[in-house]
Protein backbone atom coordinates (compact mmCIF):
# COMPACT_ATOMS: atom_id res chain seq x y z
CA UNK A 1 0.00 0.00 0.00
CA UNK A 2 1.03 4.10 -1.43
CA UNK A 3 2.50 5.91 1.25
CA UNK A 4 -0.09 8.56 -0.91
CA UNK A 5 -2.64 6.33 0.26
CA UNK A 6 -2.59 6.30 3.72
CA UNK A 7 -2.24 9.91 3.48
CA UNK A 8 -4.98 10.18 1.66
CA UNK A 9 -6.84 8.42 3.94
CA UNK A 10 -5.91 9.98 7.30
CA UNK A 11 -6.65 13.76 5.42
CA UNK A 12 -9.88 12.31 5.29
CA UNK A 13 -10.92 11.48 8.44
CA UNK A 14 -8.67 14.36 10.26
CA UNK A 15 -11.47 17.05 7.53
CA UNK A 16 -14.22 14.38 7.93
CA UNK A 17 -14.38 14.40 12.34
CA UNK A 18 -13.27 18.49 12.27
CA UNK A 19 -16.32 19.41 9.64
CA UNK A 20 -18.26 17.00 12.27
CA UNK A 21 -17.24 19.33 15.43
CA UNK A 22 -17.60 22.08 13.57
CA UNK A 23 -21.21 21.68 12.61
CA UNK A 24 -21.74 21.02 16.02
CA UNK A 25 -20.08 23.93 17.65
CA UNK A 26 -22.32 25.69 15.26
CA UNK A 27 -25.38 25.08 16.96
CA UNK A 28 -27.88 24.72 13.94
CA UNK A 29 -29.39 21.68 16.05
CA UNK A 30 -29.39 21.12 20.17
CA UNK A 31 -26.28 18.84 21.40
CA UNK A 32 -28.76 16.09 22.51
CA UNK A 33 -29.91 15.83 18.69
CA UNK A 34 -26.42 16.28 17.29
CA UNK A 35 -23.45 15.23 18.84
CA UNK A 36 -20.01 16.59 18.51
CA UNK A 37 -17.48 13.81 17.99
CA UNK A 38 -15.94 15.66 21.71
CA UNK A 39 -19.17 13.89 23.38
CA UNK A 40 -18.97 10.73 21.55
CA UNK A 41 -15.75 10.27 22.17
CA UNK A 42 -16.08 11.05 25.89
CA UNK A 43 -19.01 8.67 25.96
CA UNK A 44 -16.74 5.70 24.40
CA UNK A 45 -14.63 6.19 27.32
CA UNK A 46 -17.45 6.01 29.85
CA UNK A 47 -18.65 3.60 27.99
CA UNK A 48 -15.39 2.01 28.47
CA UNK A 49 -14.24 2.73 31.50
CA UNK A 50 -17.30 1.02 33.22
CA UNK A 51 -16.89 -2.44 31.58
CA UNK A 52 -20.18 -2.09 29.83
CA UNK A 53 -18.93 -1.70 26.43
CA UNK A 54 -16.83 -4.49 26.70
CA UNK A 55 -19.37 -7.18 28.09
CA UNK A 56 -21.84 -5.69 25.25
CA UNK A 57 -18.97 -6.69 23.00
CA UNK A 58 -17.92 -10.05 24.61
CA UNK A 59 -21.56 -10.98 24.11
CA UNK A 60 -22.67 -9.74 21.02
CA UNK A 61 -19.14 -11.22 19.48
CA UNK A 62 -19.94 -14.90 21.91
CA UNK A 63 -23.54 -14.94 20.12
CA UNK A 64 -21.77 -13.90 16.95
CA UNK A 65 -19.42 -17.00 17.37
CA UNK A 66 -21.48 -19.51 18.13
CA UNK A 67 -24.20 -18.57 15.35
CA UNK A 68 -21.27 -18.58 12.70
CA UNK A 69 -19.91 -21.70 13.72
CA UNK A 70 -23.59 -23.52 13.66
CA UNK A 71 -23.71 -22.17 10.61
CA UNK A 72 -20.82 -22.58 8.77
CA UNK A 73 -21.29 -26.37 10.04
CA UNK A 74 -24.54 -26.78 9.20
CA UNK A 75 -23.97 -24.96 5.79
CA UNK A 76 -21.41 -26.92 4.85
CA UNK A 77 -23.17 -30.31 5.03
CA UNK A 78 -26.14 -29.12 3.28
CA UNK A 79 -24.50 -27.48 0.09
CA UNK A 80 -22.29 -30.53 -0.05
CA UNK A 81 -25.45 -32.92 -0.26
CA UNK A 82 -27.06 -30.57 -2.30
CA UNK A 83 -24.22 -30.55 -4.79
CA UNK A 84 -23.18 -34.54 -4.73
CA UNK A 85 -27.43 -35.67 -4.44
CA UNK A 86 -29.49 -34.50 -7.23
CA UNK A 87 -32.63 -35.41 -5.36
CA UNK A 88 -31.58 -33.40 -2.85
CA UNK A 89 -30.70 -30.10 -4.61
CA UNK A 90 -34.01 -30.39 -6.07
CA UNK A 91 -36.04 -30.51 -3.29
CA UNK A 92 -34.04 -28.91 -0.48
CA UNK A 93 -32.17 -26.65 -2.84
CA UNK A 94 -35.84 -24.67 -3.85
CA UNK A 95 -36.76 -24.43 -0.08
CA UNK A 96 -32.54 -23.09 0.60
CA UNK A 97 -33.30 -20.51 -2.08
CA UNK A 98 -36.61 -19.69 -0.79
CA UNK A 99 -35.71 -19.20 2.73
CA UNK A 100 -32.82 -17.45 2.25
CA UNK A 101 -34.71 -14.26 0.68
CA UNK A 102 -35.89 -14.23 4.72
CA UNK A 103 -33.91 -10.95 6.05
CA UNK A 104 -32.61 -12.65 9.76
CA UNK A 105 -34.02 -10.07 11.45
CA UNK A 106 -37.51 -11.61 10.32
CA UNK A 107 -37.11 -14.84 12.49
CA UNK A 108 -36.86 -12.90 15.46
CA UNK A 109 -40.57 -13.29 16.20
CA UNK A 110 -40.27 -17.00 15.66
CA UNK A 111 -36.89 -16.95 18.22
CA UNK A 112 -38.55 -15.68 21.15
CA UNK A 113 -41.64 -17.73 20.74
CA UNK A 114 -39.27 -21.12 20.29
CA UNK A 115 -36.53 -20.05 22.64
CA UNK A 116 -37.92 -16.87 25.07
CA UNK A 117 -35.72 -13.99 25.77
CA UNK A 118 -32.21 -15.23 26.17
CA UNK A 119 -29.29 -16.10 24.24
CA UNK A 120 -30.41 -19.58 22.64
CA UNK A 121 -32.88 -16.90 20.55
CA UNK A 122 -30.29 -14.81 19.13
CA UNK A 123 -28.07 -17.32 18.53
CA UNK A 124 -30.67 -18.97 16.19
CA UNK A 125 -31.35 -16.00 14.61
CA UNK A 126 -27.78 -15.61 13.62
CA UNK A 127 -27.74 -18.88 12.85
CA UNK A 128 -30.19 -19.36 10.39
CA UNK A 129 -29.23 -15.68 8.99
CA UNK A 130 -26.42 -17.19 8.06
CA UNK A 131 -26.30 -20.45 7.33
CA UNK A 132 -28.08 -20.30 3.60
CA UNK A 133 -25.37 -18.01 1.92
CA UNK A 134 -22.58 -20.51 3.49
CA UNK A 135 -24.89 -23.31 1.81
CA UNK A 136 -25.04 -21.97 -1.60
CA UNK A 137 -21.63 -20.88 -1.74
CA UNK A 138 -20.25 -24.36 -0.62
CA UNK A 139 -23.35 -25.92 -3.42
CA UNK A 140 -21.57 -23.80 -6.14
CA UNK A 141 -18.13 -24.23 -4.88
CA UNK A 142 -18.84 -28.27 -4.95
CA UNK A 143 -20.21 -28.07 -8.10
CA UNK A 144 -17.48 -25.75 -10.10
CA UNK A 145 -14.96 -28.18 -9.11
CA UNK A 146 -13.04 -29.62 -12.20
CA UNK A 147 -13.98 -32.96 -12.91
CA UNK A 148 -10.50 -34.08 -13.61
CA UNK A 149 -9.70 -33.59 -9.63
CA UNK A 150 -12.53 -35.90 -8.68
CA UNK A 151 -11.65 -38.47 -11.52
CA UNK A 152 -7.91 -38.07 -10.35
CA UNK A 153 -8.39 -38.85 -6.23
CA UNK A 154 -10.85 -41.77 -6.81
CA UNK A 155 -8.14 -43.12 -9.65
CA UNK A 156 -6.30 -43.10 -6.71
CA UNK A 157 -8.08 -44.55 -4.77
CA UNK A 158 -10.10 -42.15 -2.76
CA UNK A 159 -13.98 -42.32 -1.87
CA UNK A 160 -16.69 -41.52 0.21
CA UNK A 161 -15.90 -39.14 3.38
CA UNK A 162 -12.18 -39.47 2.28
CA UNK A 163 -13.16 -37.61 -0.93
CA UNK A 164 -14.73 -35.42 0.64
CA UNK A 165 -12.35 -34.33 3.19
CA UNK A 166 -9.29 -34.66 0.62
CA UNK A 167 -10.71 -33.22 -2.43
CA UNK A 168 -14.27 -31.73 -2.46
CA UNK A 169 -14.00 -29.66 0.76
CA UNK A 170 -10.75 -28.07 -0.11
CA UNK A 171 -11.04 -28.43 -3.83
CA UNK A 172 -14.22 -25.61 -2.97
CA UNK A 173 -12.59 -23.40 -0.76
CA UNK A 174 -12.29 -20.38 -2.80
CA UNK A 175 -16.08 -20.26 -2.81
CA UNK A 176 -16.85 -21.82 0.68
CA UNK A 177 -15.01 -18.71 2.12
CA UNK A 178 -16.98 -16.19 0.18
CA UNK A 179 -19.98 -17.96 1.62
CA UNK A 180 -18.15 -17.68 5.29
CA UNK A 181 -17.82 -13.92 4.47
CA UNK A 182 -21.39 -13.53 3.48
CA UNK A 183 -22.58 -15.78 5.96
CA UNK A 184 -20.31 -13.56 8.67
CA UNK A 185 -21.98 -10.25 6.78
CA UNK A 186 -25.69 -11.43 7.73
CA UNK A 187 -24.46 -12.87 11.01
CA UNK A 188 -23.45 -9.60 12.10
CA UNK A 189 -26.15 -7.91 10.67
CA UNK A 190 -28.54 -10.64 12.45
CA UNK A 191 -27.14 -10.71 15.85
CA UNK A 192 -27.12 -6.67 16.12
CA UNK A 193 -30.71 -6.66 14.73
CA UNK A 194 -31.53 -9.36 17.38
CA UNK A 195 -30.23 -8.04 20.48
CA UNK A 196 -31.84 -4.69 19.69
CA UNK A 197 -35.38 -6.64 19.29
CA UNK A 198 -34.39 -8.91 22.38
CA UNK A 199 -33.19 -6.40 24.36
CA UNK A 200 -31.17 -8.63 26.17
CA UNK A 201 -27.81 -8.01 26.60
CA UNK A 202 -25.11 -7.37 23.98
CA UNK A 203 -23.95 -3.87 21.99
CA UNK A 204 -27.46 -3.99 20.25
CA UNK A 205 -28.74 -3.92 23.26
CA UNK A 206 -26.44 -1.27 24.29
CA UNK A 207 -27.65 0.43 21.42
CA UNK A 208 -31.61 -0.06 22.52
CA UNK A 209 -30.82 1.44 26.27
CA UNK A 210 -29.16 4.44 24.85
CA UNK A 211 -31.78 5.22 22.51
CA UNK A 212 -34.12 4.75 25.79
CA UNK A 213 -32.07 7.34 27.17
CA UNK A 214 -32.19 9.57 24.51
CA UNK A 215 -28.68 9.39 24.63
CA UNK A 216 -27.31 10.59 21.18
CA UNK A 217 -23.72 10.38 21.43
CA UNK A 218 -23.91 7.09 23.25
CA UNK A 219 -25.88 5.81 19.98
CA UNK A 220 -23.05 6.95 18.00
CA UNK A 221 -20.75 5.65 20.17
CA UNK A 222 -21.97 2.34 19.79
CA UNK A 223 -22.51 2.44 15.80
CA UNK A 224 -19.17 3.50 15.85
CA UNK A 225 -17.83 0.35 17.96
CA UNK A 226 -20.01 -1.80 15.60
CA UNK A 227 -18.77 -0.29 12.56
CA UNK A 228 -14.74 -0.56 13.44
CA UNK A 229 -15.59 -4.42 14.60
CA UNK A 230 -17.08 -4.88 11.33
CA UNK A 231 -14.33 -3.18 9.54
CA UNK A 232 -11.64 -5.02 11.78
CA UNK A 233 -13.07 -9.05 11.12
CA UNK A 234 -13.80 -8.20 7.03
CA UNK A 235 -10.08 -6.71 6.83
CA UNK A 236 -8.09 -8.69 9.00
CA UNK A 237 -9.51 -11.61 9.20
CA UNK A 238 -11.25 -12.49 5.96
CA UNK A 239 -8.56 -10.23 3.29
CA UNK A 240 -6.11 -12.32 4.30
CA UNK A 241 -7.35 -15.78 4.27
CA UNK A 242 -9.02 -14.91 0.94
CA UNK A 243 -5.59 -13.38 -0.29
CA UNK A 244 -3.45 -16.39 0.54
CA UNK A 245 -6.13 -19.06 -0.61
CA UNK A 246 -6.67 -17.25 -4.01
CA UNK A 247 -2.85 -17.00 -4.72
CA UNK A 248 -2.50 -20.56 -4.04
CA UNK A 249 -5.58 -21.98 -5.89
CA UNK A 250 -3.93 -19.92 -8.55
CA UNK A 251 -6.70 -17.70 -9.29
CA UNK A 252 -4.58 -14.38 -9.08
CA UNK B 1 1.93 -62.00 -21.66
CA UNK B 2 -1.23 -59.45 -22.84
CA UNK B 3 -1.36 -56.87 -19.66
CA UNK B 4 -4.47 -55.09 -21.71
CA UNK B 5 -7.29 -56.01 -24.10
CA UNK B 6 -9.67 -53.60 -25.84
CA UNK B 7 -12.25 -55.92 -27.02
CA UNK B 8 -14.69 -54.34 -30.06
CA UNK B 9 -14.99 -50.47 -27.72
CA UNK B 10 -17.87 -49.12 -29.03
CA UNK B 11 -18.95 -45.77 -27.00
CA UNK B 12 -21.67 -43.23 -28.78
CA UNK B 13 -21.74 -39.55 -27.53
CA UNK B 14 -24.83 -37.72 -26.80
CA UNK B 15 -24.81 -34.85 -28.47
CA UNK B 16 -28.18 -32.49 -27.76
CA UNK B 17 -31.05 -34.77 -28.80
CA UNK B 18 -29.00 -37.19 -31.22
CA UNK B 19 -26.32 -39.62 -30.34
CA UNK B 20 -23.34 -39.68 -32.37
CA UNK B 21 -20.69 -43.25 -32.59
CA UNK B 22 -17.32 -41.76 -31.34
CA UNK B 23 -16.05 -45.55 -31.03
CA UNK B 24 -16.55 -47.99 -33.86
CA UNK B 25 -15.36 -51.43 -32.69
CA UNK B 26 -11.92 -50.61 -31.02
CA UNK B 27 -9.82 -53.42 -31.02
CA UNK B 28 -6.34 -53.12 -28.99
CA UNK B 29 -3.90 -55.93 -27.54
CA UNK B 30 -1.05 -54.07 -25.29
CA UNK B 31 1.91 -56.39 -24.07
CA UNK B 32 2.87 -56.28 -20.55
CA UNK B 33 6.01 -53.38 -20.72
CA UNK B 34 5.23 -52.05 -23.80
CA UNK B 35 4.63 -48.34 -24.54
CA UNK B 36 1.80 -47.81 -26.96
CA UNK B 37 1.30 -44.46 -28.60
CA UNK B 38 -2.48 -43.87 -29.92
CA UNK B 39 -2.87 -41.50 -32.68
CA UNK B 40 -5.46 -39.84 -34.35
CA UNK B 41 -7.50 -36.78 -35.44
CA UNK B 42 -8.53 -34.31 -32.96
CA UNK B 43 -12.30 -35.65 -31.85
CA UNK B 44 -11.47 -39.65 -32.84
CA UNK B 45 -12.19 -40.18 -29.06
CA UNK B 46 -8.82 -41.81 -28.11
CA UNK B 47 -8.48 -39.65 -25.15
CA UNK B 48 -11.88 -41.37 -24.70
CA UNK B 49 -11.04 -44.18 -25.62
CA UNK B 50 -8.51 -44.38 -22.86
CA UNK B 51 -11.04 -42.73 -20.07
CA UNK B 52 -12.93 -46.05 -21.04
CA UNK B 53 -9.64 -47.97 -19.78
CA UNK B 54 -8.90 -46.27 -16.90
CA UNK B 55 -12.54 -46.67 -16.25
CA UNK B 56 -13.33 -43.21 -15.77
CA UNK B 57 -15.98 -44.10 -18.41
CA UNK B 58 -18.39 -47.38 -19.81
CA UNK B 59 -17.75 -48.27 -23.30
CA UNK B 60 -21.65 -49.02 -24.49
CA UNK B 61 -20.18 -52.38 -25.85
CA UNK B 62 -17.45 -54.37 -25.68
CA UNK B 63 -15.14 -54.48 -22.68
CA UNK B 64 -11.18 -54.12 -21.16
CA UNK B 65 -9.66 -57.15 -20.23
CA UNK B 66 -6.82 -56.44 -17.65
CA UNK B 67 -4.31 -59.82 -17.19
CA UNK B 68 -7.58 -61.44 -18.37
CA UNK B 69 -10.32 -59.65 -16.17
CA UNK B 70 -13.44 -57.61 -17.41
CA UNK B 71 -12.40 -53.59 -15.86
CA UNK B 72 -15.31 -51.86 -14.37
CA UNK B 73 -14.47 -49.09 -12.75
CA UNK B 74 -10.80 -46.81 -11.97
CA UNK B 75 -8.33 -49.06 -10.19
CA UNK B 76 -4.87 -48.35 -8.79
CA UNK B 77 -3.04 -50.64 -11.31
CA UNK B 78 -4.24 -48.09 -13.99
CA UNK B 79 -3.79 -44.84 -13.09
CA UNK B 80 -4.24 -41.54 -15.35
CA UNK B 81 -2.25 -38.69 -16.21
CA UNK B 82 -4.54 -36.08 -17.32
CA UNK B 83 -3.56 -33.46 -19.66
CA UNK B 84 -3.65 -30.05 -17.66
CA UNK B 85 -1.86 -32.79 -14.55
CA UNK B 86 -5.46 -32.19 -12.28
CA UNK B 87 -2.89 -31.47 -9.11
CA UNK B 88 -4.69 -30.24 -5.98
CA UNK B 89 -3.69 -26.34 -5.69
CA UNK B 90 -4.31 -26.76 -2.15
CA UNK B 91 -1.37 -29.35 -1.63
CA UNK B 92 2.56 -28.58 -1.85
CA UNK B 93 4.36 -30.63 -4.07
CA UNK B 94 5.21 -33.61 -1.87
CA UNK B 95 1.65 -33.81 -0.74
CA UNK B 96 0.22 -34.15 -3.90
CA UNK B 97 2.73 -37.12 -4.62
CA UNK B 98 1.86 -38.57 -1.53
CA UNK B 99 -2.15 -38.45 -2.48
CA UNK B 100 -2.63 -42.17 -3.10
CA UNK B 101 -0.53 -43.32 -0.63
CA UNK B 102 -2.17 -41.15 1.71
CA UNK B 103 -5.53 -42.86 0.97
CA UNK B 104 -4.45 -45.93 1.09
CA UNK B 105 -3.75 -45.23 4.97
CA UNK B 106 0.30 -45.59 4.49
CA UNK B 107 2.21 -43.77 7.25
CA UNK B 108 3.80 -40.75 6.86
CA UNK B 109 7.09 -42.08 7.33
CA UNK B 110 6.83 -44.44 5.05
CA UNK B 111 5.08 -42.71 2.51
CA UNK B 112 7.73 -39.90 2.84
CA UNK B 113 10.25 -42.81 2.00
CA UNK B 114 8.48 -43.34 -0.62
CA UNK B 115 7.70 -39.91 -1.92
CA UNK B 116 11.48 -39.18 -1.73
CA UNK B 117 11.97 -41.88 -4.46
CA UNK B 118 9.99 -40.23 -6.95
CA UNK B 119 10.85 -37.08 -6.46
CA UNK B 120 14.25 -37.63 -7.13
CA UNK B 121 13.78 -39.80 -10.31
CA UNK B 122 11.37 -36.70 -11.86
CA UNK B 123 14.14 -34.08 -10.56
CA UNK B 124 11.55 -32.55 -7.96
CA UNK B 125 13.28 -32.58 -4.89
CA UNK B 126 14.07 -28.97 -4.66
CA UNK B 127 10.31 -28.49 -5.24
CA UNK B 128 8.85 -30.59 -2.87
CA UNK B 129 7.79 -28.02 -0.55
CA UNK B 130 6.21 -25.30 -3.22
CA UNK B 131 2.81 -25.29 -4.13
CA UNK B 132 1.85 -26.30 -7.59
CA UNK B 133 0.90 -22.33 -8.76
CA UNK B 134 4.74 -22.22 -8.15
CA UNK B 135 5.78 -24.36 -10.82
CA UNK B 136 5.95 -24.22 -14.57
CA UNK B 137 3.98 -26.32 -16.72
CA UNK B 138 6.43 -28.71 -17.48
CA UNK B 139 7.51 -29.10 -14.04
CA UNK B 140 3.68 -29.49 -13.20
CA UNK B 141 3.37 -32.63 -15.66
CA UNK B 142 6.75 -33.72 -13.69
CA UNK B 143 4.46 -34.06 -10.31
CA UNK B 144 1.87 -35.45 -12.15
CA UNK B 145 4.03 -38.31 -13.65
CA UNK B 146 5.84 -38.90 -10.08
CA UNK B 147 2.21 -38.37 -8.40
CA UNK B 148 0.74 -41.41 -10.85
CA UNK B 149 4.68 -43.31 -10.60
CA UNK B 150 3.83 -43.13 -6.50
CA UNK B 151 0.95 -45.77 -7.02
CA UNK B 152 3.05 -48.23 -8.75
CA UNK B 153 0.47 -48.98 -11.11
CA UNK B 154 1.02 -51.81 -13.83
CA UNK B 155 -0.07 -49.49 -16.83
CA UNK B 156 -0.02 -45.77 -16.67
CA UNK B 157 -2.54 -44.13 -18.86
CA UNK B 158 -1.25 -40.47 -20.39
CA UNK B 159 -3.67 -37.99 -21.66
CA UNK B 160 -1.44 -35.68 -24.12
CA UNK B 161 0.28 -35.11 -20.83
CA UNK B 162 2.73 -32.79 -23.24
CA UNK B 163 0.65 -30.90 -25.30
CA UNK B 164 1.09 -27.40 -22.83
CA UNK B 165 4.41 -27.80 -22.81
CA UNK B 166 6.85 -25.53 -25.29
CA UNK B 167 9.12 -27.68 -27.53
CA UNK B 168 12.51 -27.42 -25.21
CA UNK B 169 10.65 -28.53 -21.97
CA UNK B 170 8.75 -31.74 -24.28
CA UNK B 171 12.12 -32.85 -25.90
CA UNK B 172 13.58 -32.96 -22.04
CA UNK B 173 10.73 -34.36 -21.12
CA UNK B 174 10.34 -36.86 -24.18
CA UNK B 175 14.11 -38.66 -23.56
CA UNK B 176 13.14 -38.46 -19.55
CA UNK B 177 9.62 -40.50 -20.59
CA UNK B 178 11.87 -43.06 -22.29
CA UNK B 179 14.42 -43.59 -19.18
CA UNK B 180 11.32 -43.62 -16.67
CA UNK B 181 10.01 -46.55 -18.62
CA UNK B 182 13.24 -48.37 -19.32
CA UNK B 183 13.50 -47.75 -15.78
CA UNK B 184 10.04 -48.92 -14.10
CA UNK B 185 8.91 -51.35 -16.60
CA UNK B 186 5.59 -50.16 -16.87
CA UNK B 187 3.44 -50.89 -19.74
CA UNK B 188 2.19 -47.17 -20.84
CA UNK B 189 -1.15 -46.05 -23.17
CA UNK B 190 -0.14 -42.94 -24.55
CA UNK B 191 -2.51 -40.39 -25.98
CA UNK B 192 -1.21 -37.71 -28.79
CA UNK B 193 -1.50 -35.83 -31.44
CA UNK B 194 1.77 -35.42 -31.96
CA UNK B 195 3.31 -37.80 -34.56
CA UNK B 196 7.00 -37.03 -33.49
CA UNK B 197 6.62 -37.59 -29.89
CA UNK B 198 4.51 -41.27 -30.62
CA UNK B 199 7.80 -42.10 -33.06
CA UNK B 200 10.12 -41.24 -30.25
CA UNK B 201 8.37 -42.62 -27.42
CA UNK B 202 6.07 -45.88 -28.72
CA UNK B 203 6.89 -49.68 -28.78
CA UNK B 204 3.64 -49.47 -31.39
CA UNK B 205 1.82 -46.52 -32.66
CA UNK B 206 -1.85 -47.63 -32.81
CA UNK B 207 -3.70 -45.38 -35.73
CA UNK B 208 -7.68 -44.40 -34.91
CA UNK B 209 -8.79 -43.51 -38.15
CA UNK B 210 -11.52 -40.39 -38.09
CA UNK B 211 -14.95 -41.02 -36.40
CA UNK B 212 -16.90 -43.08 -35.79
CA UNK B 213 -12.97 -44.71 -34.94
CA UNK B 214 -11.57 -47.31 -34.73
CA UNK B 215 -8.14 -48.54 -35.05
CA UNK B 216 -7.07 -48.50 -38.64
CA UNK B 217 -3.43 -49.59 -38.57
CA UNK B 218 -0.69 -50.14 -35.94
CA UNK B 219 2.90 -50.04 -36.64
CA UNK B 220 5.60 -51.53 -34.82
CA UNK B 221 8.64 -49.50 -33.89
CA UNK B 222 12.31 -50.82 -32.86
CA UNK B 223 14.32 -47.68 -33.51
CA UNK B 224 17.33 -47.99 -30.35
CA UNK B 225 17.18 -45.56 -27.76
CA UNK B 226 17.23 -43.09 -26.85
CA UNK B 227 15.57 -41.64 -29.38
CA UNK B 228 14.95 -38.06 -29.69
CA UNK B 229 12.99 -35.73 -31.77
CA UNK B 230 15.74 -34.92 -34.15
CA UNK B 231 16.69 -38.08 -34.78
CA UNK B 232 16.67 -38.58 -38.78
CA UNK B 233 16.29 -42.22 -39.39
CA UNK B 234 12.57 -41.83 -37.47
CA UNK B 235 12.05 -39.52 -40.21
CA UNK B 236 10.76 -42.27 -42.63
CA UNK B 237 8.54 -43.80 -39.79
CA UNK B 238 6.96 -40.44 -38.82
CA UNK B 239 6.22 -40.44 -42.50
CA UNK B 240 4.58 -43.29 -42.54
CA UNK B 241 2.44 -42.65 -40.13
CA UNK B 242 1.51 -39.29 -41.44
CA UNK B 243 0.28 -40.96 -44.55
CA UNK B 244 -1.99 -43.23 -42.68
CA UNK B 245 -3.08 -40.05 -41.01
CA UNK B 246 -3.72 -37.58 -43.18
CA UNK B 247 -6.66 -39.07 -45.00
CA UNK B 248 -8.40 -39.15 -41.56
CA UNK B 249 -7.91 -35.89 -40.80
CA UNK B 250 -9.03 -34.88 -44.58
CA UNK B 251 -12.18 -36.48 -43.77
CA UNK B 252 -12.93 -34.51 -40.33
CA UNK B 253 -12.29 -31.09 -42.59
CA UNK B 254 -15.42 -32.31 -44.51
CA UNK B 255 -17.70 -33.02 -41.74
Amino acid sequence: MGGHFTLHRIAFYVGLVAAWQIIAMIGIWPSNVFSSPYEVAEDLVYTAMDGSLFYGVAMSMWRLAAGLTIAIGGGIILGVFMARVEVVNQTVGSLVLGLQSIPSIAWVPLAILWYGLNDAGIIFVVAIGAIFAVTINTYTGVKNIDPHFIEAARNMGAKGSQLITAVLLPAAFPYMISGFKQGWAFAWRGVIGAELLFAYMGLGHLLYAARSLTDVSQVIAIMLVIMAIGLAVDGVVFKRVENRIMSRWGLR
Amino acid sequence: MTKLEAQNIVKYFSHESHKLKALDGVNLKVEAGAFVCLVGPSGCGKSTFLRIVAGLEKPDEGQILFDGRPVTETGPERIMVFQEGALFPWLKVRDNVEFGLRMAGIPKEERTKISNRYLDMMQLTKFADSYTYQLSTGMKQRVAIARALVMDPDVLLMDEPFAALDAQTRDLLLVEMQLIWEKTKKTILFVTHNIAESAVLGTKVAIFSNRPSSIKKEVENNFPRPRVTEDESLLQFQQDILSELRPEVKKTTEW
